[in-house]
């Protein structure tokens, strides 16, 4: 298979202090890198340089063996989803599905039928005329998805983007994530703290810290990584189960 | 009952002096200790007609100079507020922006006199213009530094993301979140020129009669009538424009 992304030896630092340390890694389409690190571990400066947002000192970046380095953030088809939703609060959750095809100039009837089918799909074709402070914290974060979904980006960059929701929340939009990524076939950079949550969606795993990047080639060497900490979190719910009675444990 | 009391008392009170002007405008021979005035005449008013009249060719005098400031300065101002959040030392600009406040205008237009004269600016509109932004450029900026925040960087790098031009940024995200504040920028800093009397009279050498300045004079040569006329005329663009303005000001945070 193709690479879709190819990232070699990227090096980025501020002032003195070295953020990104000779990252290399590919993607191929469809593939869901689930990359787990701490604050400050650079991931966030990671995803901005893919996106443009930032340069890098070193390294390059090619995208279906285009060197992305002199292209601007508009035309890299790479979106960038935050932690907050950033809906945009002048525009209706129906126009900020819309943004993307719109600046594009795509033509009205084809933007009406685009973006009603996405709403469809994301189970919010009811809050199409919404303002988006009406909605809850998963519906937002929905939308900011579906705004993403609608321009089909080749690539999508995403930065904790459920880091604010509660427990249950944050389970449904994972399981939506899935099911959306697979369905759209949706090449995804997943940062995460939560190893959980990296498990969940990614189909690919790597671990950053203080700005190195290891990629695992299986799920099972991921897990036996003692810096991903999850086994540790497996020890845990196990001796939780130990001391809960066998009847409580059994139900 | 007391909050009823409050706002009747509260209205009186702004109610009142306008009341007074209307009564000023329109009496004639008023004197101390009538409590009326003795007969009642729309001379002054009728005079606004004549094409030649000073009154309202000083409401042109002050609505060009107070526009375009609010205009520049909003714009400016809305510009150099992104500029200064950028830079490397923000927090040295910020404190720069404050010091056109540490002098009264009057000395202020003392102080820049010399350059303007220079400029060949003095007796013009262009010289008040140049004075007037001095003021305003800064405020407009310190007002417009709250809307640059990280929030604001995250909006306009996701737009970017989206698929929008550095122009498309601004027109589609950027302009449309800061209208609310930007809108607020453009009364203020037109209230802030129109209003002014001490720049606009020394930069302009008397030469520039704008309605403020016109007021001060008709107060000066004791012409109640006109100066309470003049007095009325120079309160309707503002209260035009914070009517426009309502839903901003009033706006629940």
């Amino acid at each position: 298979m193709s690479e879709l992304l190819t990232v070699a030896h990227l090096s980025k630092q501020f002032g003195t202090q070295p953020v990104l340390r000779d990252i290399s890694f590919s993607l191929s389409p469809g593939e869901v890198l689930a990359v787990l690190g701490r604050s400050g571990c650079g991931k966030t400066t990671l995803l901005k340089i893919l996106a443009g947002l930032e340069a890098p000192d070193a390294g390059t970046l090619l995208a279906q063996g285009q060197d992305l380095g002199p292209v601007p953030p508009n035309e890299r088809q790479m979106v960038y989803l935050y932690q907050e939703p950033l809906l945009f609060p002048h525009l209706s959750v129906f126009e900020n599905v819309a943004f993307g095809l719109r600046i594009r100039h795509v033509v009205k009837a084809e933007i009406d039928r685009q973006v009603h089918e996405l709403l469809a799909e994301l189970d919010l074709s009811a809050h199409a005329r919404k303002a988006p402070d009406h909605l809850s914290g998963g519906q937002r974060q929905r939308v900011s998805f579906g705004r993403a979904l609608i321009i089909r980006p080749r690539l999508l960059l995403l930065d904790e983007p459920f880091g604010n929701l509660d427990a249950q929340t944050r389970a449904d939009m994972q399981q939506l994530f899935l099911r959306v990524s697979r369905q759209h076939q949706i090449t995804s950079l997943f940062v995460t703290h939560d190893s959980r949550e990296a498990l969940t969606v990614g189909t690919r795993f790597g671990y950053l810290d203080q700005g190195q990047l290891t990629c695992f080639p299986s799920v099972t060497e991921f897990v036996q990584d003692a810096r991903t900490a999850v086994r540790q979190e497996l020890a845990f719910w196990e001796s939780i189960q130990q001391t809960l009675p066998a009847s409580a444990s059994t139900s | 009952m007391r909050s009823y009391l409050l706002i009747v008392l509260l209205l009186l009170l702004f109610v009142l002096p306008f009341g007074l002007l209307g009564l000023l405008a329109v009496g004639e021979q008023w004197r101390f200790p009538a409590a009326l005035p003795p007969a009642y005449s729309l001379e002054a008013w009728r005079s606004l007609l004549a094409a030649d009249n000073d009154l309202l060719l000083g409401l042109g005098r002050s609505l060009l100079p107070a526009g375009t400031v609010a205009a520049l300065a909003t714009a400016g101002g809305f510009g150099l507020a992104r500029a200064i959040t950028r830079s490397r030392h923000p927090a040295r600009w910020e404190a720069a922006s404050y010091l056109p406040y540490a002098l009264p205008p009057v000395l202020l237009a003392v102080l820049i006199q010399p350059f303007i004269i220079r400029l060949h600016l003095s007796g013009s509109v262009g010289g008040v213009l140049v004075g007037l932004l001095l003021v305003a450029l800064p405020f407009a900026t310190l007002l417009l530094r709250s809307f640059w925040s990280g929030h604001i960087t995250e909006y306009e790098q996701l737009a970017r993301t989206l698929g929008c031009t550095p122009r498309q940024a601004w027109r589609r995200v950027l302009l449309p979140l800061a209208w609310p504040l930007l809108r607020t920028t453009l009364v203020q800093t037109f209230l802030l020129s129109w209003f002014d009397f001490g720049l606009t009279n020394v930069l302009s050498v008397g030469k520039v009669r704008t309605l403020t300045v016109q007021v001060f004079t008709y107060v000066g040569e004791a012409n109640a009538q006109l100066a309470a006329v003049a007095a009325l005329l120079l309160v309707v663009p503002p209260a035009v424009l914070l009517l426009l303005n309502k839903s901003t000001l009033l706006r629940k945070p």
